[in-house]
C-alpha cells in the first residue's frame, strides 16, 4: 500500500537544533514502560507536552460544541438575530461553525502532534 | 414476539412517487453488482484479512472508509429528515456526529492502533484480563450492530420504494418487501467478502454516496433557483421564507434534550466498535491520526450539506404538498426520504432522482457492512474462538463469522418491518449504548492504568442498565400493543432513550473509578500494556502492544519482525 500522505516529508530526520536535541536525548533515555499513565498526572516530558496539546484542543472543542447552544438558551434574542447571509446567528454557529471548527482543530492537532514527534526525534518507519 | 406482527399498514412516504422505474433500477442493480464483484475479488479466507484487512490500509483510503462506514442512511437520509422535521434540534445530530471525531482523534485513535488487536471486545477482554468483560463487550457490540442496522434497513426500504415500487412479495406491504429484498442482497454480499472486500468497497461506496448527495444538492438548489455555487452557505437566504419552526431554538425539543443528544452522539462516536476497528486496519499510528482527520473532512462534506438539503426539501414540500409543521404535517416516513423527495419535487429526470436514491442505498450498505463485520467478529472471534472453543481453526472462525452475519441480518430485517422511530432516532439508541457501555472502558482503560477488572465489570453493567431502562420506558411500548405510550414521562424527560449517555457516562465513570480504587490494582503486565499504548516509540506494522510488552520490553521495537 503506498502512503498517500502529503505530510510525509523527509524532514523528520533532519538534525535538530540545540533545544530539541535535549528533548530527544531525554526521550531516548526514558523507558516508557516504567512510567505511569494517568490522564491527570503526566509522568514523562513527552506526555506532558502531548497532554498540553490535548487539553488545549479539548477546551476549545467544548466551547465550540456546547457554547453556542448554551448561549442561545441563556440569551435567545441576541443569539437568534440575523447575520449577513440570512442565517440566524445561533443556526450558523451550530450548523456550520461546530463541524468546520472541529475539522480545523483536528488538522491543528495532527500537525502539532507531528511536530512533537519531530521535537523528540521520533520517526515512523511506516512502510518498512 | 409481537414485533413480528405488522401493526401499521406500511410506511408510505406521502408525495413520493412509488412505482417501478427501469433506469434507476438498472442503476441500483449495477451498483450492487459492482459491490459484489469488488467483494469477490478481494474475498478472504483467513481471519487477519477478514477482521483487519492485513493492517495494510493507508491514509486517504482509510479516511474514505471511515467516512463511508460512518455515513449511513442516518447521515444521508435521517439527518436531513430531523432537520426538516425538528428544526434546530436536528442540528444536535450534525454536531454530535461530526465533532465527536475530534475527541476520538485526541484521546483514542493512535492509542487504539498501538494496542492493535482485532476487535473492540478484544481490547476490553485483554485490557481487563477478563473473559466476562470480553463477553459483555461482545454482546454489546452485537446489540449495537442490531439496533443501528434497523435504521439502515428502514432507510433502504423507504428509498427502495421509489426505485422498485411495491414488490408485494410474501404478502408483505411494499415497504416491508423492500426491506426483505434489500437486506437479503446486503447480507449475501457481506458474507462473501469480509473486511478486506468491505474496506475496498467502502472507498467506492464513499465516492458514490458523496457524489450522489452533492450532485443532488447542487442540482436541486440550481433547478429551483435556491443556490448556485455554494448551496452550503446560500441557503441562509431562505430563512426568511421558511417557517419559524425550521430555525427557532427549542420549539420542538428542550435545551436539555439537545445537549443530551449531542453528548450521547459524541461519546457514542468514541465507543462504536465499527469505528474503532478502523484504527486496527491501518499501518501506523500516524496513519491512524491522519486518517481520522481525512475521515472527518470527508464527513464534513456531507454534514455541511445536509442542513441545506433539508431547507430545500422543506420549502419544496411546503409549496407542493402541504404544511410541514403542525397537524397533519410531514410524516416521519416522508421526512426520512426528504433528500429523494426534494429531487423528485424539483421535476428532475427519473434517472437523476434514482442516482440520489442509490446514494442512500450505498450509504446504508457501507454502514451495515461495518456494523455486521464488527458484530460478527464479536461473536466468532471474541465469544467463539476466545471463550467457547479456544482450539477453533481459522476455517471454523470464518464460518461462525458468516453465520452470525446471517443471524444479524435476519433479526434486523424482522425488527425493521415495523420500526419504532425515524432512522436517526433508531441509530442514536445505538450511540447511547456505545457511549454508556464501551466508551468509558476504552477511555479509562487507555488513560488510567489503575482501572481494573472489577471496576470495568461494575461500570459496564451499570452502563447497560442505564441504557436499558429508557429503552423499556420509551421504545418497547411502540412494539407491544398493550402498552400504548411512554411508561414514565418524567423518566423520559431526564433520561431520554435518545440521549441516555449524558446521565450514563458520568455515573459509569464514577462507578468504575470507585470500584477500581476499592479493589486491587491491576498487575504490572497490564500496566505495561497501557504504557506501551502511549509510548511515542514507533511500532511495527503487524505488532500489537501486547507483543511488545511480552517480548522485548518495548526498549527497542525497530527491526523486530512481524
Amino acid at each position: 500500500m503506498t502512503e498517500n500522505d502529503r505530510h510525509d516529508s523527509d524532514g523528520e530526520r533532519t538534525a535538530p537544533d540545540g533545544g530539541t536535541a535535549t528533548a530527544a536525548q531525554r526521550h531516548r533515555e526514558t523507558n516508557y514502560l516504567e512510567e505511569e499513565v494517568n490522564l491527570l498526572k503526566p509522568s514523562t516530558e513527552f506526555m506532558r507536552d502531548h497532554l498540553r496539546l490535548i487539553w488545549t484542543g479539548f477546551i476549545i472543542w467544548a466551547v465550540l460544541v456546547f457554547g453556542p447552544v448554551t448561549a442561545t438558551a441563556l440569551a435567545p434574542d441576541t443569539m437568534t438575530m440575523t447575520i449577513p447571509g440570512g442565517f440566524p446567528l445561533h443556526y450558523f454557529l451550530v450548523a456550520i461553525g461546530a463541524p468546520a471548527g472541529a475539522l480545523i482543530l483536528s488538522v491543528w492537532y495532527a500537525r502539532r502532534r507531528d511536530a512533537l514527534d519531530e521535537k523528540y526525534g521520533i520517526s515512523h518507519g511506516g512502510d518498512a | 414476539m409481537s414485533l413480528l406482527l405488522p401493526m401499521q399498514s406500511g410506511l408510505l412516504p406521502e408525495g413520493l412517487n412509488v412505482s417501478f422505474k427501469l433506469i434507476p433500477a438498472i442503476l441500483v442493480l449495477a451498483m450492487l453488482a459492482l459491490f459484489l464483484v469488488i467483494g469477490f475479488v478481494f474475498k478472504v479466507a483467513d481471519t487477519e484479512g477478514m477482521w483487519v484487512a492485513g493492517r495494510s490500509i493507508g491514509n486517504v483510503e482509510n479516511g474514505m472508509a471511515i467516512g463511508a462506514n460512518w455515513m449511513s442512511a442516518a447521515s444521508y437520509l435521517g439527518m436531513a429528515a430531523l432537520i426538516a422535521l425538528s428544526g434546530f434540534y436536528g442540528l444536535a445530530f450534525v454536531v454530535g456526529w461530526s465533532t465527536g471525531y475530534f475527541i476520538l482523534l485526541i484521546f483514542m485513535a493512535a492509542q487504539m492502533r498501538r494496542f492493535g488487536k482485532y476487535t473492540a471486545p478484544d481490547f476490553v477482554g485483554d485490557r481487563y484480563n477478563s473473559d466476562t468483560a470480553r463477553a459483555i463487550a461482545a454482546v454489546t457490540t452485537f446489540l449495537i450492530g442490531f439496533v443501528y442496522a434497523i435504521g439502515q434497513a428502514r432507510g433502504m426500504g423507504l428509498v427502495g420504494l421509489y426505485i422498485f415500487g411495491d414488490l408485494g412479495i410474501l404478502g408483505l406491504t411494499g415497504y416491508q418487501s423492500m426491506v426483505v429484498f434489500m437486506m437479503a442482497i446486503t447480507v449475501g454480499y457481506l458474507s462473501i467478502s469480509g473486511m478486506m472486500g468491505a474496506t475496498k468497497n467502502m472507498a467506492v461506496q464513499y465516492v458514490i454516496l458523496i457524489v450522489a448527495f452533492l450532485a443532488g444538492l447542487y442540482v436541486v438548489g440550481y433547478a429551483n433557483g435556491y443556490s448556485t455555487v455554494l448551496p452550503h452557505i446560500e441557503y441562509g437566504e431562505m430563512f426568511s421564507v421558511l417557517s419559524s419552526e425550521f430555525s427557532e431554538p427549542f420549539v420542538h425539543q428542550s435545551y436539555y434534550l439537545w445537549i443530551a443528544t449531542a453528548f450521547s452522539l459524541v461519546v457514542g462516536t468514541c465507543g462504536l466498535p465499527h469505528v474503532l476497528v478502523r484504527f486496527y486496519t491501518v499501518d501506523s499510528e500516524r496513519t491512524a491520526r491522519w486518517s481520522t482527520v481525512w475521515g472527518l473532512g470527508f464527513i464534513c462534506l456531507l454534514y455541511l450539506s445536509s442542513p441545506a438539503f433539508a431547507a430545500f426539501g422543506t420549502d419544496l414540500y411546503a409549496n407542493q404538498i402541504g404544511d410541514v409543521y403542525g397537524d397533519p404535517g410531514m410524516t416521519s416516513a416522508a421526512g426520512d426520504v426528504i433528500v429523494v423527495l426534494a429531487a423528485q419535487l424539483s421535476n428532475l429526470p427519473t434517472w437523476f432522482v434514482g442516482l440520489v436514491a442509490a446514494g442512500g442505498i450505498a450509504a446504508a450498505i457501507a454502514t451495515i457492512a461495518g456494523l455486521f463485520i464488527a458484530g460478527s467478529s464479536a461473536i466468532s472471534h471474541d465469544i467463539y474462538a476466545n471463550i467457547i472453543n479456544p482450539d477453533a481453526t481459522q476455517r471454523q472462525q470464518v464460518l461462525v463469522g458468516r453465520l452470525s452475519i446471517v443471524a444479524l441480518g435476519v433479526i434486523t430485517t424482522l425488527a425493521a418491518l415495523n420500526p419504532a422511530a425515524p432512522i436517526a432516532a433508531l441509530v442514536s439508541y445505538a450511540f447511547s449504548l456505545a457511549g454508556a457501555v464501551l466508551f468509558p472502558m476504552f477511555f479509562l482503560g487507555l488513560w488510567w492504568e489503575n482501572t481494573n477488572r472489577q471496576g470495568a465489570l461494575a461500570g459496564m453493567t451499570t452502563g447497560l442498565i442505564i441504557w436499558i431502562i429508557p429503552m423499556i420506558n420509551e421504545v418497547l411500548p411502540t412494539y407491544v400493543s398493550s402498552l400504548d405510550s411512554t411508561i414514565s414521562p418524567t423518566l423520559a424527560q431526564w433520561v431520554p432513550a435518545i440521549g441516555s449517555a449524558l446521565v450514563a457516562v458520568p455515573v459509569v465513570f464514577i462507578v468504575t473509578i470507585a470500584v477500581s480504587l476499592a479493589t486491587e490494582e491491576p498487575d504490572m503486565e497490564t500496566k505495561r500494556l497501557v504504557r506501551q499504548c502511549h509510548s511515542p516509540e514507533p511500532m511495527d506494522r503487524m505488532e500489537s502492544a501486547e507483543e511488545v510488552v511480552s517480548t522485548d520490553g518495548g526498549e527497542d521495537v525497530q527491526g523486530g519482525d512481524a
